[in-house]
């Protein structure tokens, strides 16, 4: 080392030293994330990208044709009556679902959210039905609408002095209104919950202060509770919007999509093309396309409940 | 002395020679096969199965019967019908090798073989020599669910189809005799077309109903598109042009079997368009329904056979004992509905040892056996089934029951079977929950071919005409 170094080290900015450690600390922290992004990432992204590749080839139960063939399963999507048809189902019974859902629990949480005797028993028990697989849940429902024996079927039969059973998940009149009733009754209780936190948070002194004024309980709602609950509304209905566009398990064993395909939900109709028929390139263009329509939703939903994405 | 021996000696051993090269006839089989087995004790195979009462045969009997046998060992995974062939598909796909012997319903055949997914078992055969003891399979099974263009991939191992049962004492009553000759002009036997079932039927919904229906059918769409195969072949129709492989289904033969389902269900119980399985043995069993088309079990539980032992305590009571009688489907066809046959899957790492437990299982002395277990919903396959007098001993009408399980089988129609015979089937199982939903009969079935050829587009003409071919110069292809 020369004087020329010595002089040269010490001439450095007293920070120097410091900054390295920082540097070399943030290195490691970085360091310690990665294992954990490498996951999500391949759980996530990994997925998505190979389910873009699959849907330019053209695997199918006959051959794995891993060429290139562009944009084919698009095009033949864009003439799929069928699948254009399971969106609009699936959109239908959402908007449906969500909108039993959210004033069902609403008025619940309404109803829970002041004390009452036992309250937290019957809490508990409304909730029970959201910690039942979907998939019992529906093999319950079926056997509730089970024509001969069903104690819905009886109890409607012998109140309406009803000759003929109701087939509720083969008459095109009845079915939307039964898979939307076992929809409802499981996940009402969810909203629910969401909605009477998010009442119990809301600040009782501003509410006193109206309902001194002389406001009507309907002003009152609208003008401060709604206001104070409804970043968790828009955080409700987003969650399960997202859920509605995926059900599968009670549709499929209730209804099969049927009678047709009056009740094909997307999911259905891609579990179908996927999974029986084996169609691989093409099912995962379709998913692939919902997978678009959901994230232009979701960022659109975001932004207009003011969080960045 | 010495000499005479060395030559009387040698004269043996020239003589024992060719027996040495030949197969060990001494043995059955199913003794060849755990013998063979034996060398591979301590090792496992995956085996698939339907899942639930299906299952108790391998479960209970097969198994531990070939693992004492043997010291091989064997996981059944069991599978719900509707799953195995997605989940045998991308078992396949993802090459885990995770099964070595498949259940598979001779349906799927086609696509399986396609795609590669199932090894071919003549090498294995031979090499265990089986051919005779497959001989013993009936015709109808044999001939039909074995091979896919010309080589065999899998090995028939139930008699399914669908049979006619009828209340034998409601049909020799003396009064109900006359009456319908009066009313009707003919006599009242089991019916030989669907003409005379329809008579039959609102007859005795007429006289009987509510508390007692003159027939029920399977209404569920999976279930009813098979009724629809049945009976459009049997009206003379026919699925494709095999030249332009079209579909022919929209024609006014396929019409008017649609309409005559949907007649049907008028002197039918109510819902009937939803029973399947459960509901239509419950009510026949309960004595609520005359006549009824169904695979073989419910002859058996219908006369009380093995319905008093634990896995079948679901089974209603039944209340129709010595009071049913078999035959042959009115048309002089039955539908050989599902049904399975044995394979080896081609990425098993113990495609001998598969095999093997295959041709043990399957051989005629396991399979008498199994086919008789109380809960067995495997039916008799084998020639030597249908004679088995131990079998016959069973209840007091089994040799009846037997004999009209031969001749029933014997003009027994094949499921279709082709390349992506699911996508099919389902769209024709659309057509008949449609069917239900009140549309138009000739609406549907436009809809339904109009779906057979995109799909058929799909997989190639030509491909599927080969495919197609194959199937239909099958002899249960048609009538």
């Amino acid at each position: 080392m020369t004087t020329r170094d010595t002089a040269a080290g010490s001439a450095a900015p007293p920070g120097w030293g410091r900054r390295l450690e920082l540097l070399a600390d943030r290195k490691f922290r970085y360091l310690l994330i990665v294992p954990t992004v490498f996951l999500l990432l391949s759980v996530t992204v990994f997925p998505a990208i190979y389910t873009l590749i699959v849907s330019f080839q053209d695997i199918t139960l006959m051959a794995e044709d891993r060429s290139f063939h562009g944009l084919m399963n698009y095009q033949r999507l864009l003439e799929d009556s069928r699948f254009w048809w399971s969106l609009v189902h699936t959109v239908g019974f959402l908007l449906a679902a969500l909108a039993l859902q959210f004033v069902l629990g609403l008025l619940m949480a309404l109803l829970f959210v002041e004390w009452m005797p036992g309250r937290q028993v019957f809490i508990t028990l409304l909730v029970l039905p959201t910690v039942i697989s979907p998939i019992v849940a529906g093999s319950a429902w079926r056997i509730m609408y089970e024509h001969q024996y069903g104690p819905i079927s009886q109890i409607i039969g012998w109140l309406a002095e009803l000759d003929n059973p109701v087939l509720w998940t083969a008459d095109p009149t009845f079915v939307y209104p039964a898979i939307l009733l076992a929809e409802v009754w499981q996940w009402t209780p969810f909203m629910f919950l969401l909605l009477l936190a998010a009442l119990v948070n809301v600040d009782k002194s501003q509410v006193e202060s109206a309902e001194i004024d002389g406001s009507t309980y309907w002003r009152t709602f609208w003008y401060i509770v709604f206001p104070a609950i409804r970043p968790v509304v828009a955080v409700a209905l987003l969650i399960r919007s997202l859920d509605l566009f995926r059900v599968f398990d009670k549709v499929w064993i209730l209804t099969q999509g049927g009678p047709g395909t009056m009740t094909e939900l997307i999911s259905i109709y891609i579990y179908k093309v996927g999974f029986q028929q084996f169609q691989t390139s093409y099912a995962a263009a379709m998913t692939f396309v919902v997978i678009i329509l959901l994230t232009a939703v979701v960022v659109l939903a975001l932004r207009r409940m003011g969080v960045s994405p | 002395m010495l000499n005479r021996r060395v030559t009387w000696g040698a004269a043996l051993i020239a003589a024992a020679a060719p027996l040495a090269s030949m197969p060990v006839h001494a043995q059955s089989a199913s003794e060849r096969a755990a013998e063979a087995a034996k060398k591979y004790a301590g090792e496992e195979i995956t085996i698939t199965w339907e899942a639930g009462l299906q299952a108790l045969d391998p479960k209970n009997f097969s198994i531990p019967k070939w693992e004492e046998r043997t010291g091989v060992k064997v996981r059944v995974v069991e599978l719900p019908v509707g799953e195995m062939f997605t989940k045998t598909m991308q078992e396949y796909r993802a090459g885990t090798g995770a099964y070595d012997v498949l259940n598979v319903v001779p349906a799927w055949m086609p696509d399986l073989a396609q795609a590669g997914a199932l090894e071919p078992l003549g090498p294995f055969i031979d090499k265990y020599d089986y051919r005779a003891d497959l001989e013993g399979i009936a015709p109808v099974y044999r001939n039909n669910w074995m091979t896919y263009q010309d080589k065999v991939y899998a090995i028939p191992d139930d008699g399914d189809q669908w049979m006619l049962f009828y209340r034998k004492d409601l049909f020799n009553d003396a009064e109900n005799q006359r009456q319908f000759e009066q009313e009707y002009g003919y006599a009242l036997e089991p019916p030989k077309t669907w003409d005379q079932f329809d008579d039959i039927a609102r007859f005795f919904t007429d006289k009987y109903g509510p508390e007692l229906h003159g027939a029920a059918m399977f209404g569920k769409p999976p279930y009813a598109q098979r009724t629809f195969q049945e009976r459009f072949r049997v009206a003379g129709g026919r699925f494709f042009d095999p030249e332009t492989m079209k579909a022919t289904i929209n024609t006014e033969t396929g019409v008017e079997v649609l309409e005559r389902m949907r007649a049907q269900v008028d002197y039918m119980p109510d819902g009937v368009q939803q029973w399947g399985f459960g509901e239509l043995l419950s009510a026949f069993l309960k004595g609520n329904v005359a006549m009824v088309q169904s695979w073989p079990p419910f002859g058996r539980w219908a006369a009380g056979y093995g319905t008093d032992s634990e896995p079948l305590s679901w089974v209603p009571a039944t209340q129709i004992a010595g009071k049913v009688g078999y035959a042959v489907p009115p048309g002089g066809a039955s539908q050989m509905a599902v049904g399975f046959s044995l394979s080896v899957a081609s990425n098993s790492d113990q495609k001998e040892l598969a095999y093997l437990f295959i041709q043990w299982i399957n051989s005629q002395e396991i399979s008498l056996q199994r086919v008789q277990l109380p809960y067995a919903l495997r039916d008799p396959f084998r020639e030597s089934h249908y004679t088995d007098s131990e079998y016959k001993s069973r209840w007091d009408s089994a040799p009846e029951y037997l004999q009209t399980l031969k001749d029933s089988a014997a003009v027994g129609l094949l499921d279709l079977s082709i390349v992506q015979t699911a996508a099919y089937q389902e769209a024709l199982q659309r057509g008949i929950s449609r069917l239900w939903a009140g549309d138009d009969p000739q609406k549907i079935l436009d809809d339904v071919a109009a779906e057979w050829n995109e799909i058929t587009e799909r997989v190639g003409v030509e491909r599927q005409r080969k495919v197609y071919q194959d199937w239909a110069s099958k002899p249960n292809a048609y009538p």
